[in-house]
């Protein structure tokens, strides 16, 4: 039982010292995904992973605005879709989503990996049991 | 609703058997034994009940120095349904048997017919008394035991024990029965089913009344009134009850509960004990020997009884209770 | 003594209920409670593939499962005395409802006792739960319909 409090506790403490947006992959538009990212006052934390024409934004909503958590992913996926018509982005507000894509930043994964996995990432959060 | 017992059967030997739990009872030193496993290692809580009815009958016989041929009668009664575990003891006991039921008087009202039957030439002896298993009678009126619902401050806490004892002729040495009430079923209205002291205060009040007026008898005639399961704010209850109808502050000290005392001041145990088995354990071990014991000369026992079942009160009817007294003397 | 009169002396003895020292442990043991149901929450999603909408299962699971085990060994009646519905309310608490029965009614064998009273104090809370979700699915419905809020 101690053990998952354990990590959340790491985690909790881990995420706050780290930078609130992390870019890994393709480094071409940093800036830019930032600044839209920062637009949404709901978005606490975010991690995009960019992969050839694929892109993960994986977000954390700030505690009392997650009621409209499947709102704000909507808004966000829209908003990216607009704005990278040419890539397959893939917006997700689970934590799962989320933790798995720092994983991925943490452990370097090569690029040949990277697809796969961002394909796995879709499909598991759109299982529904 | 006095009876006079002009032969004054005695109470010749009791027998008192209690549960694990009741190891924290003041009155252990009085029991007869205090078993530890609270299903008297039987299959069923019910068994377990059962079994505990008879070892403390044969407690009695084999402390009254006789045999079960030599019983007449056995009555008593319990708290489950159809008071099982009383009837199936009586069937291991093979005596002739009337099951009674008053709730959590029925020790007190088991001494009165046995009583009866002595003075009535019908009997030797007879073997009275009443038992409660906290956990068949908990299951019976309230949850599952290990449902894990709160207790308010006013519950009380039904006790595993058997209490019986011997009613025979009259003996110079053996505390003697000099007379009874038999009390009304009273009603005031109370429908707490956690909070029964309440309810069974004025029945109490009642019957204690009438014995005295009756009798024409004052509080301070008496050594000690004790009274069975009313719990710690039951007997406050009671106490201002009589402070109303003129009676002293002072007298009332004689005034005890069995049920307040039972598990001392333990806390866990909410407003004290409770059930047909406490007033029994109380009055065939404690009261019995320290009357013989001299400590005193004229005790009152009034046991009182919630007469309430778990359908009559979740269809909203309030609680009647009853109290039944005896009045016992030691030469 | 009349009635009322005993009413009266009766409402003067018994100690009024705790209302703020039991809200308060209430809040207390059951917030203990629902931090431990999302550090099991955490740990699966952190360790097995679930996603926050999926590890809801297994979660309700295990902490039935915690329920369980204090049930069968009585402690979780002492947790429920001292917290009231704050070890009533979450899903512990129906987990509890349940087991106690089920140890309860084993000596009356397993289809008629165990099984026939295993809902016996759930049941109301199965029965109503779902009477409940349907009426606010109903009045979320007829939310979304006339356009006051979305899904």
């Amino acid at each position: 039982m101690m053990l998952p409090l354990f990590v959340c506790m790491t985690l909790l403490i881990g995420c706050t010292e780290k930078e609130k947006f992390i870019v890994y992959g393709s480094p071409q538009n940093e800036a830019e995904l930032e600044s839209v990212l920062k637009e949404e006052k709901s978005v606490e934390k975010s991690t995009v992973i960019q992969y050839d024409d694929k892109m993960l934004v994986a977000v954390q909503i700030k505690p009392l605005k997650k009621w409209n958590t499947t709102k704000i992913e909507k808004k966000l996926q829209k908003k990216f879709d607009e704005k990278y018509p040419s890539k397959e982005v893939f917006v997700s507000a689970d934590y799962k989503i989320f933790y798995e894509a720092n994983k991925i930043k943490k452990d370097q994964l090569e690029d040949n990996k990277l697809s796969k996995k961002i394909t796995e990432l879709q499909k598991l959060a759109k299982e529904e049991t | 609703m006095v009876i006079i017992f002009p032969s004054k059967p005695s109470l010749l030997a009791g027998g008192v058997v209690a549960g694990p739990l009741e190891d924290r009872s003041t009155f252990k030193q009085y029991f007869d034994t205090v078993y530890d496993d609270e299903r008297w290692q039987m299959d069923t809580n019910e068994q377990g009940h059962r079994k505990m009815v008879e070892e403390a009958c044969e407690f009695v016989m084999k402390k009254g120095g006789i045999t079960t041929a030599e019983v007449d009668y056995l009555l008593g009664g319990d708290l489950v349904n159809q008071m099982t575990p009383t009837n199936f003891a009586a069937r291991e006991l093979a005596i002739p048997f009337i099951g009674l039921f008053s709730a959590c008087a029925t020790s007190v009202s088991a001494v009165i017919v046995a009583s009866l039957l002595t003075e009535l030439g019908a009997a030797n002896y007879s073997i009275a008394g009443a038992s409660s298993q906290h956990n068949a009678i908990e299951r019976q009126f309230r949850y599952p035991i290990n449902y894990g619902a709160q207790k308010p401050q006013t519950a009380q806490w039904t006790v595993t024990a058997a209490g019986y004892a011997l009613v025979g002729k009259h003996r110079e040495d053996a505390p003697s029965i000099e007379a009874a009430t038999i009390g009304k079923v009273i009603d005031y209205g109370m429908d707490d089913p956690f909070h029964m002291g309440a309810a069974m205060a004025p029945a109490a009040f009642q019957t204690i009344k009438s014995h005295l007026d009756e009798r024409k008898q004052e509080i301070y005639h008496y050594d000690l009134i004790l009274t069975g399961d009313l719990g710690q704010l039951g007997l406050k209850l009671l106490k201002g009850m009589l402070v109303e109808s003129g009676i002293k502050n002072e007298e009332l000290t004689l005034l005890r509960d069995a049920g307040a005392e039972f598990y001392g001041q333990d806390e866990s145990f909410q407003s004290g004990a409770s059930g047909a088995g406490c007033s029994a354990a109380v009055f065939f071990s404690y009261v019995m020997q320290e009357l013989r014991a001299g400590t005193y000369k004229r005790v009152l026992l009034v046991a009182t009884g919630a007469l309430l079942s778990p359908l009559s009160f979740q269809q909203k009817e309030t609680i009647p209770c009853t109290a039944h007294a005896i009045e016992i003397t030691m030469k | 003594m009349e009635k009322e009169q005993y009413q009266q002396l009766e409402q003067n003895i018994t100690p009024p209920t705790p209302y703020l020292k039991n809200a308060v442990k209430a809040f207390v043991v059951g917030g203990l409670i629902c931090t431990i149901g999302q550090a099991v929450s955490l740990f699966y999603i952190v360790f097995f593939n679930f996603t926050e909408a999926t590890a809801g299962n297994p979660t309700v699971a295990t902490m039935v499962f915690f329920a369980m085990i204090l049930t069968g060994f009585g402690l979780y009646k002492r947790i429920g005395q001292f917290a009231g519905a704050g070890s009533a309310v979450p899903v512990t608490g129906f987990g509890n409802a349940v087991i106690s029965a089920a140890i309860e009614h084993r000596s009356e064998g397993l289809v008629l006792g165990v099984g026939g009273n295993l809902f016996k104090l759930a049941g109301s809370v199965v029965l109503f739960g779902v009477v409940s979700a349907f009426f606010v699915a109903l009045i979320k419905y007829i939310l979304v319909t006339i356009g006051v809020v979305s899904w």
